[in-house]
């Protein structure tokens, strides 16, 4: 079962395919099974945020969620709205030391805008919950990016960054008494016409603020890299699984192999797959109908037909030792507790009957090594 | 113009509410000439923008609106060059071709497709200024301009607007190669940080080549002639929550409001008196009527929530590709001829 192994499970998948509705329903299935669990959620919807009791007033502290089971559920749901300010004043050495590094110009362009800042909170809350230690399971919700392993590459994509300026302006000021680039000012001729260009392309100032913020930041740098390089073991630990939740139809499943190649590559373990909002197979042929029921039901048989190609397609590509389960499109979206709790069932029951089958093929491929 | 609700021919709702009217009256609208209202379709005024942003949640079908709309517009006698701005191709799917591969591929005589590296424009630039061969290879290679561009807020995104400006050309009079640019931005959040990026870079860059490319690019955003945001949504609550969040963002933060809202995926209207149990599947019909309910619940919404022309298309039971392509370029066509 996906529980007994590990003690993160990661969501991930794009957007618009029923993620967080997943994550939550994986949450009271292992809160059933007696599991203390703390889903961590990005993008709920408002029903689901009310069915967890999260939201706005609460920021991002985990709440209890009002479940009658053995194990107890507990649920966050970072702020969109938080920003990289929080993590300046949490970690800068004193008021004065965050002060330099939240006025500086270039600081305030980039807490808005870097690319991979929320996935970056993802990561440090991430980092902060697991640290503490007291959920048996922590099931963590993605961000809704475009590519689904955006919040995984985030570490990196953030600690390269600071790497760059950080090793190169913290360690040796750019910039000498004469307010002139030190590094190409050794270069002679040739420094003095890069210092041109860099002048006139990206400007001086502009550098000057880039080299004052990395020198502000240094004191924090050493930490930041620290947690990043804790989170990526923790994401490449046994104990954490990945389940990447994919849209059925043929066409979904280059961007599904895709990133469950990366997801192989990066070293993660996906625990399953799951083709989500899967259309019934199998309408009655359109005989005796009214042109309006049997516009409906041709569109169904066609749907229905499509999603079932798509899930045979995906079957045959993937490896047999590979889980990967199905799961119907509901007439209603689970929003409540008790919704949540009837699919959590459905998946941890399929997930189960998938792991046997994967385990069974494993072993037929071990033993024919073996041989 | 038609402000009352009425079925279409495949019993689609398609609608246009009663704020068109103060939508065609705003500042911004091309429709306005020496104060005097121009009797244009929303094709016409489509048809006369340069840049057209097609953004909205993954998975609602905006790769299948945007070659759709493409191929319109050409068949308009606009020149159009679809841009992709996403590693992973799809816009080649719905016109029958391979992938482009980063090349630009002429599809028809007026209908060309590309998917854009951003990074390459960048590079481009940087070559074209520091004519030093070498030089400009240390310095693109060099890791803090390698994360400069990586990190640094808008110089990507604005990168792809200076691409679909240089084609469009305009500059010293010349004509460019294409008169419209369709950008398939690649979601929501995307698109927003798209055309704030050169408003944003200007702020930072003030000289040299990014600050004049910022300052024109800003020009080009703001103006709501020569720049047009479609949304492409779904009849569901997460999508239709983002849409018209956006909406509005866009009008807070640049002063654009969407042209255009396309609700896509509409699933069929329930008959009202449903058949026997036994001719077709329960499970079926009930899937249907929960579906089609939670459509109908958030066309209501966006009516009311959303300032503008939209448009509904039926879910169609066509796999993606050419034949999708002309259903939707033909629904779209009808719907945006005769609402103006």
């Amino acid at each position: 079962m996906l529980f007994d192994r590990h003690s993160l499970v990661v969501v991930v998948g794009s957007g618009g395919v029923g993620k967080t509705t997943l994550a939550a329903a994986l949450g009271v299935q292992a809160a059933d099974s007696g599991l203390d669990t703390l889903v961590m959620t990005f993008d709920p919807s408002f029903r689901l945020k009310d069915a967890l009791g999260v939201g706005d007033a609460v920021q991002d502290r985990e709440v209890r969620v009002s479940l009658d089971a053995p194990g107890v559920l507990a649920a966050s749901l970072l702020d969109a709205r938080e920003t990289f300010d929080r993590l300046v004043r949490r970690y800068a050495p004193d008021e004065a030391a965050a002060r330099r590094i939240l006025d500086n110009r270039f600081y305030q362009h980039l807490a808005g805008n870097l690319a991979g800042i929320l996935e970056y909170m993802a990561v440090e809350r991430l980092f902060e919950v697991a640290a503490e230690d007291r959920y048996d399971l922590i099931v963590l919700d993605t961000p809704p990016t475009r590519q689904a392993l955006d919040f995984l590459q985030a570490p990196d994509r953030i600690v390269g960054f600071l790497d760059s300026g950080a090793l190169g302006l913290a360690l040796r000021p750019w910039f000498d008494a004469q307010g002139r680039l030190k590094a190409t000012a050794r270069l002679g001729g040739l420094g003095h016409r890069v210092e041109v260009f860099l002048d006139r392309v990206i400007g001086l100032d502009l550098l000057r603020e880039m080299a004052e913020f990395f020198q502000a930041f240094a004191p924090l740098y050493e930490g930041f890299r620290e947690r990043a390089t804790n989170v990526q073991a923790l994401l490449g630990a046994p104990e954490t699984t990945f389940v990447l939740v994919a849209g059925p139809g043929e066409e979904r499943i280059p961007e599904t192999l895709f990133f469950a190649r990366r997801l192989g590559e990066a070293g993660h373990h996906l625990g399953s797959l799951i083709v989500n909002m899967v259309h019934p197979r199998g309408t009655a042929p359109v005989t005796d109908m009214d042109e309006e029921t049997a516009a409906g039901v041709r569109v169904f048989a066609w749907l229905g037909e499509r999603d079932a190609q798509g899930l045979a397609a995906l079957d045959t590509l993937l490896a047999p030792s590979q889980p990967l389960i199905d799961l119907p499109l509901l007439p209603d979206e689970p929003t409540d507790i008790p919704a949540l709790r009837a699919l959590g069932h459905i998946v941890g029951a399929k997930l189960a009957g998938s792991f046997r089958e994967a385990d069974r093929h494993e072993g037929r491929d071990l033993r024919a090594r073996a041989r | 113009m038609r402000l009352s609700p009425e079925r279409g021919a495949k019993g689609s709702i398609i609608s246009t509410n009663r704020s068109l009217c103060d939508w065609l009256q705003s500042p911004g609208s091309p429709a306005i000439v020496d104060g005097e209202k121009l009797p244009m379709t929303i094709l016409e005024r489509l048809a006369g923008r340069q840049v057209l942003v097609i953004t909205g949640k993954g998975g609602v079908g905006k790769s299948a609106i945007t070659a759709a709309l493409g191929s319109l517009l050409a068949a308009q006698g606009r020149r159009v060059l679809l841009v992709e701005i996403d590693p992973r191709e799809n816009l080649h799917q719905m016109l029958g071709i391979p992938p482009s591969g980063g090349e630009l591929v002429q599809v028809q005589p007026r209908l060309a497709l590309q998917n854009l590296r951003a990074r390459q424009v960048i590079e481009e630039t940087v070559h074209e200024h520091l004519r030093v061969a070498i030089l400009s290879r240390r310095v693109v290679a060099s890791p803090v301009f390698q994360h400069f561009v990586g990190g640094a807020p808008g110089l990507k995104e604005m990168a792809v607007l200076w691409h679909a400006l240089r084609v469009l050309g305009g500059r010293d009079g010349r004509r460019g190669s294409f008169d419209t640019v369709l950008l398939d931005a690649p979601a929501t959040g995307h698109a927003l940080s798209l055309l704030m990026a050169p408003l944003l870079v200007s702020d930072v860059i003030q000289g040299g080549p990014f600050g004049r490319m910022a300052r024109d690019l800003s020009v080009l955003v703001r103006d709501a002639g020569r720049t047009g945001v479609i949304v492409v949504t779904r009849a569901e609550e997460m999508p239709a929550r983002e849409a018209i969040e956006l909406g509005a963002g866009l009008e807070a933060r640049i002063g654009l409001r969407p042209v255009l809202l396309v609700v896509n995926g509409v699933y069929p209207p329930f008959p009202v008196h449903a058949p026997p149990a036994s001719d077709v599947s329960h499970l079926v019909m009930r899937l249907w009527q929960r579906r089609r309910e939670v459509n109908e619940r958030e066309i209501v919404r966006l009516e009311r929530e959303w300032p503008g022309p939209r448009i509904e298309l039926p879910l169609v039971p066509v796999a993606r590709g050419p034949a999708l392509l002309k259903m939707l370029a033909r629904d779209l066509e009808h719907w945006l001829r005769s609402n103006g």
